[in-house]
């Protein structure tokens, strides 16, 4: 795939995950011990054999930089092309503010980036979904096709409440879409965008000029659904285990999903590993007292009390006595002994001193926010 | 441009014999430790965090994995513009070409690679220790005493003294006496195996010492005796801390044991200080219902089903249901079946142990695989092996090959 380029949109807009991404884009969220969820889609660019890939980026972006840096960690540091951050271009308008907003302002801002570069395709994905796969099908799907617009869809069940949230499409039996549903309250079909596009980069460049002439703001509305009759677009269906986060909800079940073994495995252990920034932590140490059961547990813990059905991140401290049940823990945070905690995320580097007590419903876990000490 | 003060020489050429299969396929220095390290991380580690950047890797037993491991040096910070790491095997030389003879002499060999930094001192480490230290104390040290070698030294138990190369030093820490495992210890001051010369000095008696035809060509035997007979300045350095050769599988056990005592003898959990190590690209492990953990170490890529006691489990594990896993070291990449039991034992990487084995069963028998290698009731079984459904091997086994 070494004619294909990789675009990463990371979107903080449509995402609802309250104090986890008021300090952080979505792709920089913690997920599954030690990942950030961009991981995934930067993984699975550069497991297909994309070697230039550019993160067009809007808000909060500081930890995502502190997180991707060179791209050392998915071999994208490279002489030729590598790892470009693309930081909003940001504009000052008439009263001095600035403005910026919606996906193709981003993409505007790297148009440039998209001149520079020669590949003939460009993957466009979003960088919170969570997957393991290679482009390399979809791409050849799109060069058989002879579509303009290949999109990337999974078949979600009827009943999937992301459905109400999803982009639909409507397929006809050559595989080409017919129609566009975006955020419909009961939508009539189940496929399901999983927010990643192929398309010629010279069509991508030219789409975005128009679409921003027109003062267009949105990808799938302006760029997409607005060219239905110009242009062939087609899906791609993707079959394997894929899932959006864009809520908390999601973000809490799709972690939960981890710990199922299958899943897991198909993510991690197959022939796509997923890359990640390596921490060089300790192996994790159980003292007399740990009880563990159905949990995934990162390097760097010292843990001595009990942890069920939980994710705990790289170097979270759990003291004796002090129950961790259906919740997720993210790096460096210390809870202290006689702690009991059930169905609660805890952001980084927060400290529960002993004795301490929180509970979060089953539909709603209790958030606890960064460096939060109690 | 910034001058190479100090060039590392690490010497990891050894077999390792007494290590038995653990290194019949690998140098020492490759060898797993701690769950996800090896053994030379120790040493690049504490280069890297003492500035020391330049680093030559000598290498000549099985270095075909061990120099895979070290790459480019980018695990330990050691991709450098200027100097890194480099592995240096024995090589063709216009006039002769010779495997390396003892230590001094793969040094000698290397005076070119050296020469070429132009350094004011060369630190020579051995590649299988595990400890921390800050070399770039020792070389202020020598510095400051204007020495031609500076030796690190240890405090051990008077009774244990024999064992090991002992100095004996004046008050101002100068060597006046070296011996090689005396039997009659006037000190208990013992090397490390941890070396600081002035390169110029060191050269000349590499030169000397290769021109000895009587010599070992070895840094404890030749060179230091060498130097203390023709005066020059040597300074025993003083050493407080963890400190632990690994090169026997009864010493290899018990260092990988110290990491479970609580507090842990030798701190890995230092953020200044950390050890670096390729880091496997595994996801976090997974405990599942019925496992059992206590007083272990787990790694990233494990999965674990059954019961682990006092245990280090390295990445990528598996260990099935109701198999228990007792004061033993497993490798990376080992699966373990179910209903095993794996007692005082270290299982070499990648092996694959079957349902309903037993290892460490002292009513097996005994001389089977008894190796004289093995004692203290470590069992031993090499990596890539397989070894199948229901066979019992007893304390004290060495096993080579696969067993159905």
């Amino acid at each position: 795939m070494k004619d294909t380029m990789g675009i990463i949109l990371t979107r903080n807009q449509e995402v609802r995950l309250n104090e986890l991404t008021e300090i952080r884009d979505v792709s920089a969220l913690p997920f599954g011990g030690r990942y950030r969820l961009i991981d995934f889609v930067l993984s699975n660019m550069v497991n297909s054999g994309i070697i230039n890939v550019g993160i067009a980026t809007q808000f909060n972006y500081s930890s995502l930089m502190d997180h991707v840096g060179t791209g050392k960690p998915w071999d994208l540091n490279r002489k030729a092309y590598g790892l470009f951050f693309l930081p909003p271009q940001v504009r000052l308008d008439v009263r001095g503010g600035v403005s910026v907003s919606g996906d193709v302002d981003i993409l505007h801002g790297v148009l440039t980036y998209l001149h520079r570069s020669r590949q003939k395709y460009v993957v466009v994905a979003s960088g919170n979904v969570v997957c393991s796969m290679t482009f390399d099908a979809a791409l050849e799907a799109h060069k058989a096709s002879g579509a303009d617009i290949t999109v990337i869809y999974t078949n979600l069940a009827e009943n999937d409440e992301q459905l109400s949230r999803s982009t639909t499409y409507c397929i006809d039996d050559s595989g080409r879409v017919k129609n566009i549903y975006h955020n419909q309250p009961n939508p009539k079909y189940t496929a399901a965008g999983m927010d990643m596009y192929i398309i010629e980069r010279a069509l991508l460049q030219s789409l975005i000029e128009e679409a921003y002439a027109k003062g267009s703001h949105d990808f799938i509305t302006d760029i997409l659904a607005a060219n239905m009759n110009y242009y062939n677009i087609y899906a791609y269906r993707y079959d394997g285990f894929v899932s959006k986060v864009d809520s908390i909800r999601t973000y809490y079940n799709t972690s939960m999903n981890m710990l199922d073994t299958r899943i897991r495995h198909e993510l991690f252990e197959g022939s796509t590993p997923i890359y990640t920034k390596v921490k060089d932590q300790v192996p994790t140490k159980y003292l007399s007292n740990a009880k563990v059961k159905n949990s995934l547990i990162a390097d760097g813990c010292v843990i001595d009390g009990t942890v069920e059905n939980s994710i705990i991140f790289r170097g979270v401290h759990i003291g004796k006595d002090t129950v961790v049940k259906n919740s997720i823990v993210m790096q460096t945070t210390i809870i202290q002994d006689k702690c009991d905690l059930e169905n609660v995320v805890i952001d980084k580097e927060c400290t529960l001193r002993s004795g301490k007590r929180l509970i979060g419903q089953p539909n709603f876990p209790f958030i606890l926010p960064k460096r939060t000490l109690i | 441009m910034k001058k190479t003060e100090c060039v590392g020489m690490i010497l990891a050429g050894g077999q390792g014999s007494r290590l038995g299969v653990l290194t019949s396929k690998v140098a020492k220095p490759a060898v797993p430790f701690g769950g996800k390290y090896r053994i030379i991380d120790f040493a690049l580690s504490n280069c890297s965090h003492s500035g020391v950047e330049t680093i030559g890797v000598l290498t000549q037993y099985q270095p075909l994995e061990l120099n895979t491991y070290i790459g480019n040096g980018n695990a330990w910070d050691l991709d450098r513009n200027e100097g890194g790491v480099y592995v240096l095997p024995p090589y063709q030389k216009e006039d002769k070409n010779e495997w390396y003879k003892g230590t001094a002499n793969a040094i000698y060999q290397n005076i070119d690679f050296i020469d070429q930094y132009d350094p004011e001192y060369v630190l020579i480490l051995s590649g299988d220790h595990i400890y921390k230290m800050n070399y770039a104390k020792m070389i202020k040290f020598h510095r400051e005493n204007n020495a031609d070698a500076t030796i690190a030294v240890i405090e051990v138990p008077w009774e244990e003294a024999n064992r090991f190369g002992i100095m004996t030093a004046n008050q101002e820490r100068r060597i006046t006496e070296f011996a090689e495992k005396p039997k009659n210890p006037k000190s208990n001051l013992a090397s490390m195996g941890v070396y600081v010369f002035s390169w110029k000095s060191l050269k000349k008696y590499l030169v000397l010492d290769e021109k000895n035809p009587e010599s070992n060509n070895d840094f404890g035997q030749n060179v230091i005796p060498e130097m203390l007979a023709a005066n020059e300045r040597l300074f025993a350095y003083g050493y407080a801390g963890y400190w632990k050769d690994v090169g026997t599988i009864q010493s290899l056990w018990e260092a990988n044991m110290d990491l479970l005592l609580d507090p842990p003898a030798f701190n890995l959990y230092d953020s200044d200080w950390k050890i670096f190590s390729k880091n496997p690209v595994k996801p976090p492990h997974y405990v599942a219902e019925g496992a059992e953990l206590s007083n272990c170490c787990i790694t990233e890529g494990c999965d674990i089903y059954g019961t682990i006691r006092h245990s280090i489990i390295s990445e990528g594990v598996h260990v099935g249901k109701d198999s228990l896993v007792e004061d033993s070291i497993i490798f990376p990449g080992v699966s373990i079946g179910k209903n095993t039991k794996i007692k005082k034992a270290i299982i070499g990487t990648d092996a694959i142990i079957g349902d309903g084995v037993v290892i460490g069963d002292k009513k097996a028998d005994v001389e089977e695989y008894a190796n004289k290698y093995c004692s203290d009731g470590i069992s031993l079984i090499a990596g890539g092996i397989k070894i199948g459904k229901g066979i019992r091997i007893a304390p004290n086994s060495m096993v080579r090959r696969s067993i159905k």
